[in-house]
């Protein structure tokens, strides 16, 4: 009766018309974004979120939470037609999307995208509103110790399933810890690495940070090497897929959701890595695994059902406990807090109007895509054709004034070059930025339960694994680390890139 | 194998900036596990980042670098002048952000922004940034209420 009770008041907030604008804003931007490659969900997220602090927390983050989920929609649509990805979850989308398009069959991988989008994306919303509320009682149990090893487990699982090296991504997590200690220490107020600049006491800021990492260096790059654009745009018809790939699609969609939901769930998943681990279960369990690259009609369900719901399942952690769970979330952390709300076990209760109207509006988000995606899939064709030349100045323009507008502050513009250089060496020498940017976010709250744990524990680290779910944890993170050092073990990552990844 | 300059270099980079870091958080004060201080947490990420650069750096030696990429790969065929001009360009804009104002310093950035990937007419980039421009400000200005620098002109 809760349960009802609570989606009536979801509904009534999702339809409040500030809302709903709201929603068709972020799921217009999201699909934009994830046609547009050079500028995925985070950096657009970090865009704009200076522009929600004139709105309502419920109105922004809908708005936030539409621009992800809805770039997962519309990064399928530059991979199959462009062979680019959108945004990093689509790149198993070009393996065999792009080859369908190249087959005349464009239509049917776009169609068989959205709709698969959909059913993922509804049935993770229905698997949020199912877990989210008794996880929150669980979540109650948590102190510093518990909060503590979940994040050293989230990014573990982070380096574990995102890197080709593990170790290169542990350095990079802890670079993130590194630069997430900068500025004024929570608990003595003492000033760290501020240099004497008095903008830097307030620590690094979030939005200058993802910008130079993900928007700027992307910028670099492409302005370094010419990439090559192949559009298939005169062979966009027979959106409907045909009973045959329904057929031959149904089972890959249905592995992809739950797969995809439940590695959204665990700290330091998403959408990426369930998109890769997808087209990979897919290939396995496939009759005919020699037809995926070719043009596998499985090879775009999969990977995209996949992506959509773990943009569902992500919401869990970040939600309930408190702790996002990729940076996407770290973006959505940063909203919260920024409006005056505390994510964590307290949310529902404290702000249900908040919790259960942006699961709603998620659905109402998911049914706008289906129409701006399918009839509306001409408009996305024709910006893609944008060239790159003309999409770049603005891309850097929204950069500049976007670190600009936040603090009114050409600091953080000067911060978000000198990330776009870090960001763009790093992507020269294949060194991840996902792992940095949650253990940046995630580094001040890792700090202040460390230091908490061991005051309470006279010093002892015996904290961590007395208690069982910091013990689980825990050993679940050594366990990550050292299963890669068996010999017979091959990593996910190492797979992916050897036998799919071009 | 020959050894790949660009991974030892990265590996002696993440070293010495570590060991910086150490050295900055034994500054600011480490304190003891039962009363943990400011430089804690600091010199712990640092000794971390220390220690696994180490070990990436024995791993390069061991395996010669076996998976990564070769240098010629990673920085052969870069516009290295298009490159460094867009740097400096927008270092440069930071840095007259205030003084040249949002209009006249955006106008200019987008000069060269429009001109930098493909050559195209004067005429066309000038009306483009002048457009350009305009419809920034208008979004960034009288939409979102944004503080934009006015400049030595006063606009």
């Amino acid at each position: 009766m809760d349960l009802i009770n609570h989606l009536y008041l979801g509904f009534a907030v999702a339809f409040e018309p500030l809302n709903l604008f709201y929603c068709f804003l972020g799921v217009l931007i999201g699909t934009l974004v994830g046609v547009l490659p050079g500028l995925g969900p985070v950096a657009a997220m970090s865009l704009l979120l200076p522009a929600t602090f004139h709105t309502t927390p419920v109105a922004s983050i809908i708005m936030l939470a539409g621009i992800y989920y809805g770039a997962m929609y519309g990064g399928s649509t530059t991979s199959i037609l462009v062979n680019i990805p959108g945004e990093a979850a689509s790149v198993m989308t070009c393996l065999d999307g792009y080859q369908m398009a190249r087959q005349g069959k464009a239509g049917r991988a776009l169609g068989i995208s959205a709709f698969g989008s959909f059913i993922a994306g509804s049935v993770g919303i229905i698997g949020l509103i199912l877990i989210a509320p008794p996880l929150v009682d669980f979540a109650l149990k948590f102190g510093p110790p518990e909060y503590f090893s979940l994040m050293v487990l989230g990014l573990t699982i982070l380096t574990f399933l995102t890197s080709a090296s593990m170790i290169r991504a542990l350095m990079m997590a802890a670079f993130g810890l590194i630069v997430g200690t900068m500025g004024l220490d929570n608990i003595s107020g003492l000033a760290r690495f501020t240099f004497n600049i008095p903008e830097l006491l307030d620590g690094v800021g979030l939005v200058p940070v993802v910008m130079g990492l993900f928007g700027i260096s992307e910028v670099l790059l492409n302005i370094e090497m010419k990439v090559k654009r192949e559009v298939f745009t005169t062979k966009v018809k027979g959106l409907l897929p045909t009973l045959q790939d329904w057929a031959q699609s149904t089972g890959a969609i249905i592995r992809g959701t739950v797969l995809g939901f439940f590695l959204g769930i665990l700290p330091g998943g998403g959408a990426v890595i369930a998109s890769f681990v997808s087209y990979a279960i897919e290939k396995k369990v496939s009759k005919h695994p020699e037809e995926f690259g070719k043009g596998a009609i499985q090879g775009v369900a999969a990977p995209e059902a996949a992506n959509n719901s773990a943009a569902q399942g992500a919401f869990i952690p970040l939600l309930t406990l408190g702790i996002p769970s990729n940076v996407v979330m770290a973006m959505l952390l940063g909203a919260l807090i920024i409006h005056g709300v505390t994510p964590g076990p307290l949310l529902l209760s404290q702000h249900p109007q908040l919790f259960w109207g942006v699961v709603v509006s998620m659905y109402v988000g998911n049914i706008m895509l289906l129409f701006l995606n399918l009839p509306l899939i001409g408009f996305w064709v024709q910006l893609l054709k944008v060239p790159y030349s003309i999409l770049f100045p603005l891309i850097i323009l929204f950069c500049l004034l976007g670190s600009y507008s936040i603090n009114n502050s050409t600091t953080d513009v000067a911060i978000m070059l000198i990330f776009g250089v870090i960001g763009y060496l790093m992507k020269k020498i294949s060194l991840e930025a996902a792992p940095m940017v949650l253990a940046f976010v995630l580094g001040p709250m890792m700090e202040t339960a460390l230091r908490q744990s061991l005051i309470k524990s006279k010093g002892s680290f015996s904290i961590f694994f007395t208690r069982p779910i910091s013990a689980t944890c825990l050993i679940l993170a050594i366990a990550l680390m050292v299963i890669p050092l068996l010999p017979w073990f091959r990593r996910p990552g190492i797979a992916l890139e050897s036998e799919d990844v071009k | 194998m020959p050894v790949k300059k660009t991974f030892l270099i990265n590996d002696l980079i993440w070293i010495a900036f570590a060991f910086v870091v150490c050295l900055g958080g034994l500054k600011l004060g480490f304190g003891s596990f039962h009363s943990p201080q400011a430089g804690f947490m600091p010199f712990l990420a640092g000794l971390l980042l220390g220690t696994l650069a180490i070990v990436d750096l024995g791993q390069g030696f061991l395996r010669k670098w076996e998976r990564d990429k070769s240098d010629k790969v990673i920085w052969a065929d870069i516009h290295w002048g298009k490159l460094l001009t867009t740097l400096g360009v927008l270092i440069l804009y930071t840095v007259l952000f205030s003084t040249l104002g949002f209009l006249i310093g955006t106008f200019f950035l987008l000069l060269f922004l429009y001109q930098v990937m493909e050559r195209r007419s004067w005429t066309t980039v000038v009306i483009a940034s002048a457009v350009t421009t305009v419809l920034f400000y208008l979004a960034f200005k009288i939409g979102l209420d944004s503080q934009l620098p006015r400049g030595f002109l006063g606009f």
